[in-house]
């Protein structure tokens, strides 16, 4: 088997991996190695289906003995398979990474044999990269849960960013799907890799032999739609692993059927992709927003309403926090405010302290006055009044209502549903409804609902 | 913001060149007017106004830009990089932008919320954006030991990358071919030049078009094709960025060496500026 047939099985293979970020890490170029490291991390290229390439995303082999049901690579599978040698991976990486393809690596591994097995490999290709190669750039490694924390702490020294997959959203899902992952297995490294990470950086602010221990943190993955968990739960979770793990990042990844199973959702089912974009924006209030979990969704409310986004769902249940005057209020009460982003509220406290701000003022700044504009006031006077009605039409996300032409041969050139869009809509659509009336219909639908709860 | 200088029936006309343009500057508060238009000679704009030709005086240069430098290292930093732009309007955004700037002082970094000020930070943007894009989409091949990318930009955006590009490889010799522009930009050892340069001949060797089958099988295997999402695609990456990208042309499986039997010519370039004697043209060995 060539090498490039190996990649594209590997890489096949390790598509599902939702994590391609370069980020957290900033590491000028140095002569003697190959490589340097920017800390809001670079993306180089963007697949058909819309996500970024940003490292060469591989796994080491796909010759695996767990059996989750959820899983292309499990052992039942007929797929493949494939096991780089360390030095073709090396190779492969710097040739790539010279040539501007990639920012770095991400190597994760189906378990070949034992976890500790795995791991040794995985730390020589490693090893060869970053010490006979010199290579600077970035490496995102995955940490093989029920490995021997000796070698987590190897790959670690090694590493940029790791991960541990907590795959489901909760211990009985974990049990039920991937019945050869324990529960311990997976939170014991992620325990691990925090203090560690944590020491490290608290050593190298005293000794200037300290090595620097996955300076970009670390994150974790698990799949949204296979199990029944609600949106408030997943939220939850997510929560208490930033604080109680300080990870970086937490990503989602809608569960795309794989194999027929009576333990998971029918192969016919879309991928909830809205969902997934819902609970990544919820993510995003809470890394960068200063919202709690709590705030976002309630027992009486579990999900995400899918035609608003969590932002603008809860100014419509929070009335009386509204209107913001944006020439006084602290910045924190300015990200409250639907759109106003983290960037906005910043260059509104940097300017006003120059000038008064009104709308004209707001719009060259970059807030998006088409949402923003019934919740802030300028120096006492509203932005703009509206009906209920109005304000819903304002707020409604388009992405739920998207239709659009996408060419999977030459004579398809009929508007559809774009994947994205509302459960609902492709419903419709699927009964025979033409799509762009259904869309019309969902959106009045969805406008009278909102008014009603305002 | 109000000027204290009024909108004069001139237009100027300089050389094109940062120096040029800061004797504009010079000449317009000098007379305390602003011009209608500032046109550089690439500028092929019909005008109903006189025509001012204004001289390159480095002196003069010399003197607004030590003004520009005390406002601070961002109004500095906007200036110059918003000077790349190839926006037609941009010298006079520029100089309303320095009208505000000398008039306020250090605070007008932060006067985002100002006509003027917006504007010329707009341009900063989207130079600075589109420099970001060719950081990501940027495609080097490999030749002879050196490496070589060709790239279409609105903007002159290349002195922005070259800090990336030299921390990032710092050991290897490499050339980024504007050709839009007709710019190169040739590191060798420590050693960055700009070069005026005319044609770059891409065809791979048999060593480099195997990477780059092998980098677009990877990217093909990545695809999702149940979340298959183009408009996102084209969100992130626009279209213009995909001719200078090879995984984004078609047919990946097919071997590309077989189109590639007659060897290349080498590039043809010459110094920018001309005033550099010819023994320092480069070898053209690659």
């Amino acid at each position: 088997m060539d090498l490039a047939e190996k990649l594209e099985i590997l890489a096949d293979s390790a598509k599902y991996d939702v994590a391609c970020t370069s980020s957290g890490v900033d590491r000028a170029g140095q002569h003697g190695s190959l490589g340097s490291c920017v800390a809001p991390g670079i993306c180089h290229s963007f697949t058909p289906d819309g996500r970024c390439v940003s490292l060469l995303k591989v796994l080491y082999s796909n010759v695996c003995s767990y059996d989750c049901s959820y899983c292309v690579n499990r052992r039942s599978n007929d797929i493949r398979r494939a096991t780089f040698t360390p030095r073709e991976l090396a190779e492969l990486t710097i040739g790539f990474y010279r040539r501007n393809y990639i920012e770095g690596l991400f190597l994760s591994s189906a378990v070949v044999g034992t976890p500790d097995l795995t791991m040794e490999r995985m730390i020589e290709a490693l090893r060869i990269l970053r010490e006979e190669y010199h290579f600077r750039g970035y490496i995102h490694a995955k940490a093989i849960p029920g490995a021997d924390p000796l070698l987590v702490r190897r790959l670690g020294l090694l590493a940029d960013r790791m991960s541990v997959n907590i795959e489901l959203p909760s211990a009985n899902s974990l049990q039920l799907l991937a019945p050869d992952k324990k529960k311990s297995a997976v939170l014991a490294p992620m325990r691990q890799i925090a203090v560690e990470s944590q020491q490290s950086k608290k050593e190298m602010q005293v000794y200037r032999s300290a090595q620097p221990f996955a300076p970009a943190g670390q994150s974790t993955q698990m799949i949204v739609g296979a199990s029944p968990e609600t949106d408030r739960h997943i939220i939850g979770l997510t929560e208490a692993l930033y604080k109680k793990y300080a990870l970086k990042r937490v990503f989602y990844s809608a569960y795309l059927p794989v194999v027929e199973d009576s333990r998971l959702p029918a192969l016919t089912t879309r991928p909830p992709l809205l969902r997934e974009h819902r609970l990544y924006q919820a993510d995003w209030l809470l890394r960068y927003y200063h919202f709690s979990a709590a705030e976002l969704l309630s027992e009486a409310e579990p999900n995400f309403n899918p035609y608003l986004d969590p932002k603008c769902c809860w100014a419509i249940r929070n009335p009386q926090f509204f209107p913001v005057e944006v020439n006084t209020a602290s910045k924190e009460d300015l990200l409250r405010v639907p759109g106003i982003g983290p960037k906005s509220a910043q260059r509104i406290v940097k300017a006003r302290k120059m000038q008064h701000l009104g709308l004209p003022e707001l719009k060259r700044i970059g807030v998006v006055l088409k949402r923003a504009q019934y919740f802030i006031t300028c120096s006492g006077y509203l932005g703009a009044r509206g009906s209920r009605a109005e304000i819903a039409n304002a707020l409604l996300d388009p992405k739920a209502f998207g239709v659009g032409v996408q060419q999977l041969s030459f004579d398809d050139c009929m508007p559809k549903a774009l994947p994205d869009a509302a459960p609902e809509l492709h419903h419709l659509t699927a009964q025979g409804m033409d799509v762009l009336q259904a869309a019309a219909l969902l959106k009045q639908e969805a406008i009278t609902c909102i008014t009603r709860q305002m | 913001m109000h000027y204290p200088a009024d909108v004069a029936d001139v237009v100027y006309r300089y050389d094109g060149s940062m120096q040029g343009f800061l004797c504009c500057v010079f000449e317009s508060f000098c007379r305390k007017e602003l011009p209608s238009a500032v046109c550089s000679p690439a500028d092929e704009r019909l005008t109903l106004f006189p025509e001012r030709e204004i001289p390159t005086d480095p002196a003069r240069a010399r003197r607004v830009w030590r003004g520009i430098e005390r406002l601070g290292g961002s109004v500095r930093q906007r200036f110059a990089t918003a000077f790349l732009s190839t926006d037609p309007e941009k010298e006079l955004i520029l100089l309303r932008y320095l009208r505000v700037a000398f008039a306020t002082g250090k605070g007008v970094d932060r006067m985002l919320g100002d006509a003027d000020v917006a504007a010329a930070w707009q341009l900063e943007r989207a130079v600075n954006g589109e420099a970001h894009h060719f950081v990501e989409f940027l495609r080097f091949e490999e030749r002879g030991g050196m490496l070589g990318a060709v790239i279409h930009p609105n903007n002159m955006i290349l002195p922005l990358l070259r800090l990336h590009f030299c921390s990032r490889l710092p050991d290897e010799d490499f050339l980024i071919y504007d050709a839009v522009h007709e710019v190169a930009m040739l590191r060798r050892g420590n050693d960055v030049r700009y070069l005026e340069m005319t044609e770059y001949d891409s065809v791979p060797d048999e060593a480099e078009a195997q990477w780059q089958m092998m980098w677009k099988r990877f990217f093909k295997a990545l695809t999702i094709e149940q979340r298959r999402n183009e408009r996102c695609q084209r969100t992130h990456c626009p279209r213009r960025f995909w001719q200078d990208m090879c995984e984004m042309q078609g047919g990946c499986l097919e071997s590309p060496v077989s189109r590639n039997k007659g060897l290349s010519r080498p590039p043809q370039f010459r110094e920018m500026g001309g005033r550099e004697k010819p023994e320092h043209v480069p070898a053209l060995d690659w």
